[in-house]
């Protein structure tokens, strides 16, 4: 005799869903996988952390348009800062005399 | 987070004596790997081969992808077992990277999706960057299984936290204390989050529209 249906969102269906999915084969990687990791160990070696770890954030266009960004607004070509006041001690504002 | 596990293996239940030495040749097993064994990291990785590739495997649900993952964990131990503290333990650090770097690799082809159905609608072709059906694994096999493979198409979409811990348990079988270590938070935390997670895939197993 066959087992009725089980009734849909059940707690019974639920449990033997998630018994199912504990009975699932399971997945192994494929054979010589120690060879493949020493592989690509060789391909990468490691790379010694180094003054020049900042150069990985060129790998980050975000980081580096920011870069570019805070660079021309420090450059100091004075075209974000507001005028200078005259200086009263200056020559060139100095009143000339008669 | 000072993690001492009771249980660093997923697969067994072995008994306080046993768990006690199974630590310990951990312990063994990373000192000899700081000071650049060969052999050590053979056993590191035969020991846990199975058990990262399959967390990665039921992550990503891509044999190809999740044998990736499983070398990227294997290789980055081996370049910074230096630096590793000792904080957690052995199999809660390699946990922790294999679903780290499985989250990270969905990301990324998340994104290249997107970037393929964008330029797709320009009119460009990305053949290679469309999704080709796993038919030689195992869970491509699971014809008549209709329930269980909307079940695995619903943890795929759960948010990364829920999915892992519901992973971690449901098909790694670790136990709470084990997931708390790996996801970095308390035993409270990780109920919480199997508590949703189940409450979210139960809704969705039940609604009428089962379609995936």
């Amino acid at each position: 005799m066959s087992k009725p249906p089980l009734r849909p969102g059940s707690d019974e269906e639920w449990e033997a869903l998630l018994h199912q999915l504990r009975q699932l084969p399971p997945a192994q990687p494929r054979p010589f996988f120690y060879a493949r990791v020493r592989a690509r160990l060789a391909a990468h070696p490691a790379r010694p952390a180094a003054w020049y770890g900042w150069l990985d954030s060129v790998r980050r266009p975000a980081y580096v348009a920011l870069l570019g960004l805070l660079g021309l607004a420090m450059s100091g070509d004075g075209v974000v800062l507001p005028p200078a006041a005259p200086h009263p001690a200056s020559p060139a504002n100095r009143p000339l005399a008669h | 987070m000072a993690c001492s596990l009771p249980l660093p293996f997923a697969f067994e239940s072995p008994a306080p004596g046993v768990t006690t030495s199974v630590a310990s040749a951990d312990d063994e097993l990373l000192a000899q790997l700081r000071q650049g064994s060969e052999a050590a990291f053979r056993t590191l990785v035969t020991r846990y081969q199975d058990r990262i590739y399959r967390t990665a495997f039921s992550l990503l649900r891509s044999a190809e992808e999740a044998e990736d993952v499983a070398q990227e964990v294997f290789v980055e131990v081996y370049q910074t077992v230096g630096r590793f503290r000792g904080a957690a333990t052995l199999s809660t650090w390699l946990y922790r990277l294999a679903t780290s770097r499985a989250l990270q690799h969905r990301r990324r082809s998340t994104a290249k999706k997107r970037f393929a159905y964008f330029t797709s609608l320009l009119g460009f072709d990305n053949q290679l960057l469309h999704d080709l059906p796993d038919h030689a694994h195992p869970h491509a096999l699971l014809e008549g299984q209709q329930g269980l493979r909307l079940l695995l198409a619903h943890i795929g979409r759960l948010p990364s936290q829920q999915q892992v811990a519901f992973t971690l348990r449901h098909e790694q079988e670790l136990s709470y204390e084990e997931i708390a270590a790996v996801l970095d938070t308390s035993t409270a935390a990780v109920e919480s989050l199997l508590f949703r997670a189940r409450q979210t895939l139960r809704r969705h197993l039940q609604s009428p529209a089962r379609h995936v």
